[in-house]
């Protein structure tokens, strides 16, 4: 139904903004007005949106265009590349883009994965053990402080990080040995892939506890009591009907926990990007304690040098690939969802 | 340093108000140097404590690192940049570069790793990454690999770092590590035994400085010349400056509640 077939059925309504004591229009607050500012505000944030993406794009193209494909490609040391994007000559003319950012892809990759991944298997027992298992008086204790640890800054999470588990990771688990290994191509001193992972699941987790629980609480009473007048046990019930019935919750959970993993700068750029280093997993378990640079945090690190032109477009060009991703990720969860909603509940 | 700037902002918009209420006093804003902006705040509060300009000058400091600074400058956005670096040939043109402090780069290593003096080669062997083994190094009192912890490329310390101690053909090995802000920096230092990076002076407490060429990292040695890990500090005006940016520029320079400030942390040029 239109919105003017609704406004034609209210009585006393004179048009917008008229002074009308019949209900429907109270003042200046009438419906026909309510609706037009409410429509404008929700138009302003589409606009917003596409402003910004066109923004972004239209300030990291020349950095896509000097490099082409080649610049999702590797090749050299990040750094070094952008220490010379930095110092590019003052013509524009001279300007230099050479840029091969596979490093930081990978580093984003590997951290967003890993931790999403252990994140999911955690969060998913933590909230069957919530809405099954636990007695109702650690329930009470339980939820609130699990919801309270989703709020906390990620900046906190940092300083614990730096202070505390990067020297204890690289004075107890890295061996002399394991950091002569790789000497010559990276510096193993605790900031590491494992650490980013840690901390980043210990984020994520929260959130995802909290969707998980939700969808789990949503599934419908007389599906788990027919399994269970069958003769199933708890945990039985619980994994093959509600758990079944939640999938499309876990995956909302994980896509709302990447997008925040991806995002992840200040305390990834502390903890895991002491180097723009791809980690490599044919070294072994090496591998973990290997630094690595994701995106987000090699723009938090190097915003200072915004203002030298061809160097701020690089940065640019690297929001860029985040928006994109960020874009995808919410377009893969949404196509992840649609075989599972024939199983019942929404997120 | 969007939060530097952020807190500089909050910092001397309190001082401009406890300071300075009168509606028609002139503005002097600069940018640049997150080296510089320590010092450059102190001379300003001392500035507009002067009983000429009492009341007549504010002051507005933002960051944001020393080519952020002259670029600024050179567009006209503040009155004066924060440089830590030499001029170079690629900056913009009809900007002159006003010298009023210099300041003391130290090489510095964890406190238990004393090592007792590095030459220029040594120094240039460590960061290059041609010697990558404490047990290379005479006097080091650390085993095992080199940790090399620098800044990142946009930092006007990494630059002064890169021009009086590699020269311009060395670079500083891939695998370093590099920090976004001296704090890291100094924390990464600070919680490995095998680490080695360098500071502005002012940043080194908590470390070791390591005296370069046989001679201590000390703000007497640099200000008598003999240290030769020290950089200049200029403030950097469009064309030659004028009223009171010309003002505080000279007073920087000369008068002596000035120079007793810059004595505290840095090098007064006489």
């Amino acid at each position: 139904m239109s919105p003017e077939g609704i406004a034609a059925r209210l009585p006393g309504r004179r048009g917008p903004g008229g002074a009308s004591a019949a209900p429907g229009s109270t003042g200046f607050w009438s419906d026909a007005r309510v609706e037009r500012i409410l429509g404008a505000v929700a138009c302003l944030v589409l606009a917003v949106i596409v402003g910004m993406i066109v923004f972004v794009f239209s300030k990291a193209w020349p950095s896509f265009a000097a490099n082409g494909l080649a610049w999702f490609g590797s090749g050299g040391d990040v750094d070094l590349q952008l220490e010379d994007i930095f110092n590019s000559p003052a013509n524009p003319a001279d300007y230099v883009y050479h840029l091969r950012a596979w490093p930081l892809l990978w580093g984003t990759f590997v951290v967003t994965a890993g931790a999403v991944l252990v994140g999911i298997v955690f969060s998913l027992f933590a909230a069957i053990f919530i809405v099954e298992f636990a007695p109702p008086r650690l329930n009470r204790v339980l939820e609130p402080v699990v919801r309270l640890l989703a709020a906390v800054p990620s900046v906190v999470y940092g300083l614990i990080g730096i202070l505390v588990i990067v020297p204890w990771v690289g004075e107890h688990l890295i061996g002399l040995e394991r950091r002569e290994s790789v000497a010559n191509v990276v510096q193993l001193d605790g900031s590491s892939v494992v650490v980013g992972i840690l901390i980043l699941t210990v984020m994520i987790v929260p959130i995802m506890i909290a969707i998980v629980v939700d969808a789990l609480r949503a599934v419908p009473r007389s599906w788990t009591e027919g399994a269970a007048a069958l003769g199933v046990n708890r945990w039985r019930v619980t994994w093959t009907i509600a758990v079944r019935t939640a999938r499309p919750a876990i995956v909302a959970a994980a896509v709302l926990a990447t997008a925040r993993a991806l995002g992840e700068a200040i305390m990834l750029s502390m903890v895991a990007g002491s180097a723009s280093f791809a980690p490599n997993p044919i070294d072994g378990i090496t591998f973990l304690f290997e630094p690595t640079r994701p995106l987000a945090s090699a723009l938090v690190e190097n915003v200072e040098g915004l203002s030298v032109t061809p160097f701020g477009e690089t940065l640019f060009a690297f929001a860029a690939v985040l928006l994109v991703s960020s874009m995808f990720l919410s377009l893969a969860g949404f196509v992840a969802k649609q075989p599972m909603r024939r199983y019942g509940v929404r997120p | 340093m969007t939060r530097s700037r952020s807190l500089a902002i909050a910092l001397v918009a309190a001082l401009v108000a406890a300071t300075a209420p009168a509606a028609t006093a002139a503005t002097i804003t600069m940018s640049g140097s997150t080296s510089i902006a320590p010092l450059a705040t102190k001379l300003a509060k001392a500035f507009v404590k002067q009983p000429q300009y009492k009341g007549k000058v504010k002051f507005v400091i933002l960051q944001g690192g020393s080519d952020i600074g002259i670029t600024d400058v050179s567009r006209g956005r503040v009155t004066l940049g924060m440089s830590s670096r030499d001029p170079k040939a690629a900056d913009p043109g009809g900007i002159v570069f006003n010298k009023i402090a210099r300041d003391a780069v130290c090489v510095v290593s964890n406190p238990s790793n004393k090592i007792p003096s590095l030459s220029q080669t040594q120094v240039q062997d460590i960061f290059s990454g041609r010697v990558r083994s404490w047990s290379q190094v005479p006097g080091a009192t650390a085993s095992g690999p080199i940790d090399l912890v620098v800044r990142t490329a946009a930092s006007g310390t990494q630059d002064a770092f890169q021009n009086i101690f590699m020269g311009q053909t060395l670079r500083v090995a891939g695998s370093a590590t590099t920090k976004s802000s001296n704090g890291l920096q100094a924390q990464t230092i600070k919680s490995d035994p095998n680490a080695i990076g360098y500071a502005s002076f002012h940043f080194t407490a908590g470390l070791h400085s390591i005296p370069y060429q046989g001679v201590p990292c000390t703000l007497r040695n640099a200000k008598s010349g003999q240290y030769a890990g020290s950089r200049n500090f200029y403030l950097v005006s469009r064309g030659t400056a004028t009223g009171v940016a010309k003002a505080f520029i000279n007073f920087a320079r000369s008068n002596p509640t000035a120079l007793s400030l810059i004595a505290s942390n840095w090098v007064p040029l006489r």
